[in-house]
């Protein structure tokens, strides 16, 4: 996995790039959750990943319940249609913010 | 394709679930099937070879073991089994969370089980601890 991280006011978009596993869920949390902490609007985008299993949701609740705690939101965006098929399989679809 | 048996062996790590996807993707390259079902497929295995690196392995920061996968289709019936020398399975313990208890994990069982047949741990492992075989008809 690479990732790119842009600064727009409060709001910070991670760009993850690849396939999301078990492999590379520590290092997407290290880049994601400090931004939240931070008290940041994140938006995760996903349009260059092409797969993600039950680690990378992982990322995406976890992400998502961090900014509920800090008062802030996560949004998922541009997400494919093989990663959306993995979400929907996990009925998240109405719990996270996708766009 | 109408029969196919290939098996591979890899170390149990979560650097080889790269690998595994890599293995499965060249195998369902030989079966005629939609490329949505494909997909589920490899995310199948990937769960179920997951699990032996997570819950198998679970407080061993580094192993020699390897894990095996064989692929099977025969008349219609995929067959997937993972050998491993982890812990022992009680297949009664391997439980998914429910869904609406909305919290990291817990998730990969679940998905074996919505995309495939049956999941079943057999006795038969001649050699290694634990022997899961999924099954789907396609």
């Amino acid at each position: 996995m690479t990732y790119k991280v842009t600064e727009e006011g409060n709001i910070s978009t991670v760009f993850l790039n690849g396939e999301i596993d078990m492999d590379i869920t520590d290092k997407a949390k290290e880049v994601i959750l400090p931004l939240i902490e931070s008290g940041k609007e994140v938006h995760i985008n996903l349009k260059d990943v092409s797969y993600m299993d039950s680690s990378g949701i992982s990322v995406l609740i976890e992400s998502h319940q961090k900014a509920l705690e800090k008062k802030t939101k996560v949004i998922v965006k541009e997400v494919s249609k093989s990663v959306l098929k993995v979400i929907m399989m996990a009925k998240l679809e109405q719990i996270l913010n996708l766009e | 394709m109408n029969q196919i048996s290939e098996t591979k062996d890899f170390p149990v790590s979560a650097s080889s679930l790269k690998e595994v996807r890599a293995f499965s993707r060249d195998v369902f390259e030989k079966i005629d099937l939609p490329q949505e079902q494909k997909d589920e497929l490899v995310l199948a295995i990937a769960e179920a070879a997951q699990n032996i690196v997570k819950h198998g392995y679970k407080g061993v920061e580094e192993t020699e073991d390897r894990m095996e996968i064989k692929i099977s289709l025969k008349d219609g019936q995929l067959e997937i089994g993972f050998f491993d020398k982890g812990k022992t399975v009680v297949p009664e313990n391997v439980q998914h969370r429910k869904l609406d208890d909305i919290k990291p994990g817990g998730l990969g069982t679940f998905f074996i089980k919505q995309i495939m047949d049956a999941a079943v741990f057999k006795k038969d492992q001649k050699g290694w601890v634990n022997h899961l075989v999924l099954t789907k008809k396609i």
